[in-house]
């Protein structure tokens, strides 16, 4: 090839001016999104927060939002609001699932119960995956008791057992997708408990009044219900589900030789949807840790009660999977009851 | 006793007190007036403004909004039959055929007055049972919540005259869309059609603007015209007639407030329950009961009257507890807690001072809200005489707005819209919309207490039959039940000798 056809060869295959505009404008829009990326996670947070409570407003977890909402305001690099809203159907499912789709910006987090969400994703057709989620930290956890009412004849954990080899013992409970069937069946089976539960019950406070009232023999529920009651004269705590029980004259999962029942507690974890950036979760994480030790929230959990204990985003994982591993082993328990 | 209840007025009567009071009795007016949104969004919204506040300031401040919910939600609910709150439903069969005639001053001087009536009567029952209420929520459980249901059921079925077997077929299908959602006693979905939204059944609030207010404005706007043809009789002076009827007919109020309290009380059941339910007792006891349904003054007067006497009494179960009577106690529950008062046995003996200061604000706010109505009947009253041109497309969005600012949710909606088009076809078609409404609402209730029940019962039917409560709530079944063919056989036989006294 000569020089002149070099030249012309290197003229015909020079890109023209149309390729340079199509090339800009191919690379300017990836140039400008990733830099809008970064700046967003530079800028976190740039807009209001949507704190999911999958629960109807006036119940336990939205009191836990409702009080911690405001306050981790504070706590945010940038002036924004943390909305709580209560999107309630389909026992909680309903708000897991629009957290588990919503844009992993930051801009949504919810809150969990654990291992309620767990039980309804083991059920099938729940929506979402537990273990895909990005966990910020949590709120504590409720262990799980026995209780009898007030003036019940039965004295202990062996009068269960003694009274369910005559008859089941009934226990007044809510419907099968519920957290306290759940520990009640686990709870019975590990005691050597023949239980019969008296399901139907709508919420926490309904079933324990249908105990108190004899509907049942016994309930099982969190132990903040029960030391209310307990307060009140309504109900007698049998045995705590705790390791090392807080309650004097009952048993505890020690002396009772079933350890196991520790692992039946109430957890209030928080989270985000799955993919939120490593940095937009470290922020969000740090303002959740340092929201659960100011002084207003601490103040307002020693009057309404409640047992209030900071879980880092790595344990709050940590117990997604320990109670996941958990509920799976008594998977045929729960289906079989 | 009397020191406590008047420890409760005195820190009630205080400046700061009673200013959040006139302000949450503003707000109750407002939210209870459009549809959707109600008691329960009220508190919602006020729940995180009450964080700073004195705990007895937020307790006037819900109180306020509590008592002034159900007039606001009678005054749409006659004006344009599109019931404000969900117990407001049962005002919207005989306010709304009132407005038509050109009597909505009649109807609302009616409403409110028996609404204050009514509110002060159940106060008293509560001022009066406060310190045995754990004793009486315990009474009640799964045997005497079904048979409370039947009789509920039982009293609607009894008040469709005339057309006994249309209203057997709408309480036929208002059982039938009860039980779509979750079965809370053996789990697992019926009838959702794999819709996360029918998880909890047909949600009631929805349903209820569309049978009722939808349904309405597409009659209207078949028929055209207004609400009202007779704009001459649209008088201010019938708001005066409206108070002297609620006097007139005091055993109406009386038996309304009594259900209204009774009903109230017992968990879970709510206020459509005692609307509706004081309402069938009062066509049920009526010499005119055809009259029902077409403008019958005590139509109005029963449902307001119990509507305001269960407000009081559902705290009863909800501080005694912490059982909500319905979705407003609920959201009240969560302030409570909030402000440090755990609900619960040791509730009535920590907290008796704001306990009963709340108790009445309850009644101050019910008294200043039915009086706040009465002021604005004649500016109310003249939306009557708007063309259905102008007023269906306004109603029509707001009762569609109003579904879906319950929850956010779309399908609230299209609920509604399917309802309106139900309440369409029985209003054309004459069945009555009164059946399905109870039945919608006991039928989920009625279906898990009977279980439940036999649960308790080891299968055995006894246990509705060995109560003393189930003993009497059957008795009340067979005497509703056969107090019309007795009654009838009484009048025959009266007539028969007064004939022959005459003949002599």
């Amino acid at each position: 090839m000569g020089p002149g056809e070099r030249r012309h060869h290197a003229r015909k295959n020079a890109p023209t001016r149309r390729d340079l505009i199509a090339a800009v404008g191919l690379a300017a829009p990836a140039l400008l999104l990733s830099r809008t990326a970064s700046a967003a996670q530079e800028d976190f947070p740039a807009k209001d927060i949507t704190f999911i409570i999958p629960y109807s407003a006036g119940g336990g977890f939205d009191n836990y939002v409702r009080a911690i909402a405001p306050v981790m305001e504070k706590y945010l690099p940038n002036k924004v609001s943390i909305v709580p809203t209560n999107v309630a159907s389909g026992n909680g499912s309903r708000g897991i699932n629009q957290l588990y789709r919503a844009k992993p910006d930051g801009a949504t987090i919810g809150i969990f119960n654990i291992p309620g969400m767990f039980i309804l994703q083991q059920e099938g057709g729940a929506g979402y995956d537990l273990a895909k989620f990005t966990w910020l930290g949590g709120m504590g956890h409720d262990n799980y008791g026995i209780g009898v009412a007030w003036g019940s004849p039965i004295k202990s954990v062996a009068d269960l057992r003694t009274l369910s080899q005559t008859r089941p013992v009934k226990f007044t409970t809510t419907g099968p997708e519920g957290t306290a069937y759940a520990a009640t069946l686990i709870g019975a089976e590990l005691l050597g408990i023949k239980a019969q539960l008296i399901t139907g019950y709508k919420g926490s406070s309904d079933y324990v009044v249908g105990a108190i009232r004899g509907d049942g023999d016994a309930v099982v529920t969190t132990l903040p219900i029960l030391r209310r009651m307990r307060e009140g004269q309504a109900l007698r705590i049998l045995a705590t589900f705790e390791s090392h029980g807080s309650e004097k004259d009952a048993g505890d999962a020690t002396t009772l030789g079933q350890p196991e029942l520790g692992q039946i507690v109430l957890e209030r974890l928080i989270g985000a949807p799955p993919g939120v950036p490593t940095r937009i979760q470290a922020i969000l994480a740090d303002a959740l840790a340092k929201t659960m030790t100011d002084p207003q929230v601490v103040a307002w959990a020693q009057t309404a009660g409640v047992d209030l204990k900071t879980e880092t985003a790595d344990e709050a994982a940590r117990i997604v999977r320990d109670q996941a591993a958990f509920f799976t082993k008594w998977k045929k328990v729960l289906i079989a009851g | 006793m009397l020191d406590v209840w008047l420890g409760g007025i005195q820190s009630l009567l205080q400046v700061r007190e009673l200013m959040f009071l006139a302000l949450g009795m503003a707000i109750g007016l407002m939210f209870g007036a459009i549809p959707g949104l109600g008691g329960a969004t009220a508190l919602a919204l006020l729940m995180p403004l009450t964080y700073g506040l004195e705990p007895f300031t937020a307790l006037a401040l819900s109180g306020g909004v509590m008592g002034a919910v159900p007039m606001g939600g009678s005054i749409t609910a006659i004006l344009l039959n599109t019931p404000g709150t969900a117990p407001n439903a049962a005002t919207c069969l005989d306010g709304y055929p009132l407005a038509q005639q050109g009597k909505a001053g009649l109807a609302i001087g009616a409403a409110a007055s028996a609404n204050a009536i009514g509110g002060i009567i159940g106060t008293l029952s509560v001022l009066a049972v406060l310190p045995i209420a754990k004793d009486l929520v315990l009474l009640f459980g799964p045997p005497e919540f079904f048979l409370l249901a039947t009789f509920g059921l039982v009293t609607t079925a009894t008040a469709s005259r005339g057309k006994v077997l249309r209203g057997l077929i709408s309480g036929g299908l208002g059982l039938m869309i009860s039980f779509i959602g979750y079965n809370e006693v053996m789990g697992g979905e019926r009838f959702t059609f794999g819709v996360d939204y029918l998880w909890d059944g047909v949600h009631l609030v929805p349903a209820l603007i569309g049978l009722f207010a939808v349904a309405e404005m597409i009659n209207l706007s078949v028929r055209g015209g207004a609400v009202s043809s007779n704009a001459g009789a649209v008088k201010i002076t019938s708001m005066a007639g409206g108070l002297l009827e609620t006097f007139k007919h005091w055993p109406t109020v009386l038996r309304g407030s009594l259900v209204g309290t009774v009903v109230g009380a017992i968990p879970g059941v709510g206020g459509v329950v005692a609307a509706f339910l004081s309402y069938s007792m009062t066509v049920q006891a009526s010499r005119n009961p055809e009259s029902f349904g077409k403008g019958n003054i005590q139509g109005v007067i029963a449902p307001e009257a119990a509507i305001n006497a269960k407000d009081g009494s559902a705290l009863i179960p909800t501080l005694a507890f912490g059982i909500p009577g319905g979705a407003e106690m609920a959201v009240f529950l969560g302030i409570l807690v909030l402000h440090g008062m755990q609900p619960g046995p040791m509730m009535l003996s920590q907290h008796q001072t704001e306990i009963y200061g709340l108790v009445w604000a309850l009644t101050l706010s019910c008294i200043l809200a039915s009086f706040i109505g009465l002021l604005f009947v004649r500016p109310l009253a003249m939306i009557t005489l708007v063309d259905s041109k102008i007023l269906v497309p306004i109603v029509l969005c707001v009762a569609m707005v109003g579904s879906y600012a319950i929850d956010t949710n779309i399908e609230n909606v299209v609920l509604t819209a399917a309802f309106g088009i139900l309440g369409y076809l029985m209003i054309r078609f004459d069945y009555p919309r009164l059946t399905v409404v109870i039945a919608l609402v006991l039928g989920a209730t009625a279906e898990r207490s009977f279980h439940q029940s036999l649960m308790i019962g080891d299968g055995h039917y006894s246990v509705f039959f060995t109560r003393t409560i189930c003993q009497i709530l059957i008795a009340c079944i067979v005497a509703w039940l056969t107090w019309p063919l007795l009654g009838g056989f009484f009048r025959t036989r009266k007539s028969v000798v007064l004939g022959r006294e005459g003949r002599r």
